[in-house]
């Protein structure tokens, strides 16, 4: 029992991130294993183990930012938001369009699509 | 229904396997090293319940052993 001499060999914070890497990778390899298994009670467990993993990874990083522990990354800007909106919704039109092209209008895509009605985006100030 | 769904492993269900017992393994020995040196309860806590949880994943994944060996052939096919 070494631990109340203060010298641990890593700091606490150190320590968790380390296993919090741990657990993200974990789960990557827990999802590949899923897609390539090809017993129904192997991918099963599998799919299981990822699900209850990504849990835990999520519980840990929780309770690390309660303990002041996670460095939470800068925030996005507003003018890169708005970009990148601008720029999904060209992507969507084009891949509806070819869509349209290639189904002659009877794929999915034929239907009215319910999120090109978002006006907001196309009158913002860094952009007009 | 088990039997009706249980399959004998391949050599690389087989990998994924050991592969995953290794990162529990490796998960239950950081958090235990973690509890052991911490000062802080709460961090010791965290670790205690995370061993619990990821010795049932390893468990689980030798059960998942357990269950395949009468169907795995003795010989190469």
């Amino acid at each position: 029992m070494y631990s109340q001499t203060g010298n641990a060999f890593m700091q606490d914070e150190d320590l968790l991130n380390i296993i919090l890497a741990d657990l993200k990778r974990t789960v990557g390899e827990y999802t590949t294993a899923t897609t390539e298994s090809a017993c129904p009670s192997v991918r099963r467990t599998f799919n299981d183990l990822t699900m209850d993993t990504l849990r835990l990874h999520g519980e840990l990083f929780t309770q690390m930012s309660q303990l002041n522990m996670y460095q939470a990354p800068s925030k996005a800007l507003r003018q890169e938001l708005d970009k990148e909106i601008q720029n999904a919704h060209q992507t969507q039109q084009k891949s509806q369009q070819f869509v349209q092209q290639k189904t002659g209008g009877q794929g999915a895509y034929a239907q009215a699509p319910n999120v090109s009605q978002h006006q907001a985006n196309v009158q913002n100030p860094y952009y007009m | 229904m088990q039997s009706t769904q249980t399959q004998p492993l391949s050599s690389k269900e087989l990998e994924y396997i050991s592969d995953s017992i290794s990162n529990e393994d490796l998960l239950i020995k950081q958090y235990a090293a973690t509890a052991g040196t911490t000062q802080n309860q709460t961090v010791r806590q965290i670790c205690e319940q995370q061993i619990q949880n990821h010795s049932h994943h390893m468990g689980a994944l030798i059960q998942l052993l357990q269950q395949h060996q009468q169907y795995a052939p003795t010989q190469p096919q």
